[in-house]
């Protein structure tokens, strides 16, 4: 476990140290364009599973707490030219409030009633950005960026680099709530949440954790997609495909690991990103849709189930 | 130790595939010129975006039967959007990075092109647009032109509420979607009610994907106003017109419809039928004599033989001759210029009027059209169940602007009706 620890934490470090050395050494802006998309899911897709995975609480409400993280940062830089780094750590605020709530919407939910909640939680949300005019609500806001910060080039890079380094952290939160107690209560309510009560487990505490969390993650990687764009509408600040996309990427990669989500986010953000400009057309969204379906009924247990399985089938043949 | 072998070489492989793998750029000898744009081909804005298409890739084919420009082939590059903001930066940045386009075209719609305003400004690039509404207005590109007719912004609905006034109106109604583009039009529609001194009466925003419009139009009759200015979307437009069908609008209305999105598409025209008789709503080009210039009548039949191939609006009114439009200018612009230069050829779409299929277009100092070229027409004898009477001019009336007008108002909008 401890030698894991260290090799854990200089990848981490590694991973840091590339993104950075990227930045300098590329001149080309659109891997940063691309890339910053793919590192936006596997936050969203690593946070997903903190709740999806760990507590098995299927959360569809994805694209509210994303949506609510862009605005949080829409409001904040029209209200005060709030710098990035403000705008990112009040939309995780923000995101833990909404996370609470949602939290406490576990108390009396379940299962399909609450992923059903959660659909409802990004309309009534999406409805509510779109009737406020001061964020400029149905027709969308048009931001100018500010001069980027040293020791960045360009402000794609520094989104890049910042998006990078929520990935680190979303990364590091959901390896230590996996390895810790938290992980093994969350596990417990899953698999019986009437038996794991009965055993001790502080069940409500752990899942309000859990969405606090979970929702503090999604909304801060929702939060630079405002100065990404430089523009901020409710139907694309809610896309439904936020939710999707994070769902189908922490199924694919599989949701018993921590890795499980950034193998699928990589895989399907990649995929994603290199069909949006190779066939490009309506078969695209056919071939995601194939891929779905391919690792639902090949891999039920997601990238990382099958790795485990071939590695154990591996030992027993050793043996 | 294995997993974390896997995870890390996926990580390299990602990142190494999106730097290189991507980096190489085509080496023809004599290389085609090169217009890069993203379009919805998938989502909610595709029926019009294969459409926009289709009238681009008719330009194309056209201006390489006559040789090109500057001796060069002209080849598309077109990438899906999806129809949503959050694809398109990323997808110019690769047009412009990876694939070194020698021009831009906007993606259609509004939301599509909103946020690669900044990014076009920074690189100097000038881009075509396409029908996107008041998208310059706050970064003040100098090199961004939009082929859309609108004009200026409150142009859009002044025509309508003028053609309203002298029929003897003096009350409105708003009636809007909330969605952007619904907004905008309502949005200038108070401010010009307010310099024409005429009083809205019913100022109603209704969700999007509402089906059942029979009490927001009870209370809309309720409030006896002169004018109804609808601004909606198309499956609402279609809601609202059987709405209005069953339960009528009151013998006041003067005019109705003015910002009805869907009734410039032949499907939803052909579906609606008779229900569409007399009302007056916003187009960009009807088979009336006086839309019709030099090309028009070839273009639209090489268009209506390609569209069924192509799947799109058998009609294709609304954006595939614009789409062409686009080409010609730049067509015109990259002749009189002789180089791919952008400033020049900034410099000459801004100076001068280019001729086009959509007739003479010329640009103001933000790139939107000097003088407003949508049209308001109304709806006549239209039947059910019938896609050729569309093609016929007669069917959908102009009353603005001026020098295209082909026909007077009918009014009020129940006798209009009938």
């Amino acid at each position: 476990m401890k030698r894991n620890g260290i090799f854990f934490w200089i990848g981490a470090a590694v991973f840091l140290i590339a993104i950075a050395l990227m930045t300098k050494l590329i001149t080309n802006e659109y891997p940063f364009f691309a890339g910053y998309v793919i590192l936006q899911f596997i936050v969203l897709a690593v946070a997903w599973s903190i709740l999806g995975g760990h507590a098995g609480y299927v959360n569809f409400g994805t694209s509210a707490f994303f949506g609510m993280g862009v605005y949080t940062a829409v409001f904040l830089f029209k209200v005060a030219g709030a710098p990035l780094l403000v705008q990112i750590v009040a939309a995780a605020g923000v995101g833990a409030l909404m996370g609470f709530a949602l939290g406490l919407l576990t108390l009396r939910m379940q299962g399909i009633f609450f992923s059903i909640a959660t659909i409802a939680l990004t309309i009534v949300i999406e409805t509510s950005i779109t009737n406020w005019r001061y964020v400029g609500g149905a027709a969308g806001i048009q931001l100018q960026r500010p001069p980027v910060t040293w020791p960045f080039s360009g402000y794609v890079q520094m989104l890049f680099f910042v998006q990078a380094v929520l990935v680190v952290l979303a990364v590091v939160v959901s390896r230590y709530i996996q390895n810790s107690w938290i992980g093994r209560g969350l596990q417990a309510l899953r698999d019986d949440e009437l038996a794991a009560e009965c055993t001790g487990v502080p069940t409500l505490r752990l899942k309000v954790l859990a969405c606090v969390v979970s929702g503090a993650l999604m909304c801060a990687a929702g939060a630079p997609a405002a100065m990404y764009l430089q523009y901020a509408d409710p139907s694309s600040a809610f896309n439904l495909n936020y939710s999707v996309s994070t769902l189908a990427m922490s199924l694919i990669g599989g949701t018993a690991h921590w890795a499980g989500p950034i193998v699928g986010a990589i895989l399907l953000g990649t995929t994603q990103q290199l069909l949006t400009v190779t066939i490009s057309s309506e078969v695209n969204v056919l071939v995601l849709g194939v891929m779905l379906v391919l690792f639902v009924v090949a891999a039920p247990e997601g990238l990382i189930g099958l790795l485990r399985r071939v590695r154990d089938k591996r030992r027993e043949g050793k043996q | 130790m294995k997993r974390r072998t896997l995870l890390g070489g996926t990580i390299t492989a990602a990142v190494l595939g999106l730097t290189f793998g991507l980096n190489s750029a085509a080496l023809a000898q004599q290389p085609p010129i090169k217009i890069g744009m993203s379009m919805a081909q998938t989502g909610g804005l595709a029926g019009g975006g294969k459409a926009s298409q289709l009238g681009i890739e008719i330009w194309r084919d056209d201006v390489n039967a006559r040789g090109g420009l500057l001796g060069r082939k002209v080849e598309l590059i077109v990438y899906d959007d999806k129809s949503s903001a959050s694809e398109t930066p990323a997808i110019y940045s690769k047009l412009l990075d990876v694939d070194k386009v020698d021009i831009l075209f906007a993606p259609y719609a509004t939301v599509p092109t909103a946020p690669l305003m900044p990014l076009v400004k920074q690189r100097g690039m000038l881009l075509m647009g396409n029908f996107s509404f008041q998208v310059n207005s706050k970064v003040g590109h100098d090199m961004w032109f939009n082929n859309a007719p609108w004009g200026p912004a409150d142009s859009w609905a002044a025509s309508f509420l003028e053609l309203g006034q002298k029929a003897g109106g003096k009350t409105i109604a708003l009636l809007a979607a909330d969605q952007e583009f619904a907004q905008n039009l309502a949005l200038t529609a108070r401010d010009v009610a307010k310099k024409m001194n005429m009083q809205i009466v019913f100022d109603q925003a209704y969700p999007p994907n509402t089906v059942e419009f029979s009490s927001i139009l009870r209370a809309l009759k309720a409030a006896k106003p002169d004018i109804v200015y609808v601004a909606s979307y198309p499956p609402d437009s279609a809601g609202i017109l059987r709405a209005v069908n069953e339960i009528g609008i009151g013998n006041n209305v003067k005019i109705f419809g003015g910002g009805m999105v869907g009734l410039q598409f032949g499907a939803v025209m052909e579906n609606l039928g008779s229900l569409l008789n007399g009302v007056v709503n916003y187009n960009t080009w009807l088979p009336e004599p006086s839309m019709q210039n030099e090309g028009t009548k070839a273009f639209f039949e090489t268009y209506t033989k390609r569209a069924i191939e192509a799947k799109v609006d058998p009609l294709g009114y609304y954006l595939a001759p614009f789409g062409y439009a686009s080409g010609q200018m730049i067509e015109q612009a990259i002749k009189a210029v002789g180089s791919l230069d952008q400033k020049a050829l900034a410099k000459y779409l801004r100076e001068n009027e280019h001729k086009t299929i959509v007739g003479p277009i010329a640009f103001a100092a933000d790139g939107e059209r000097k003088e407003s070229a949508t049209l308001q027409a109304q709806f006549r004898g239209v039947v059910d169940k019938n896609m050729d009477q569309f093609r016929k001019s007669g069917t959908q009336v102009i009353l603005f602007p001026a020098k295209m007008k082909s026909g007077d108002l009918i009014s009020p909008f129940e006798a209009a009706r009938k």
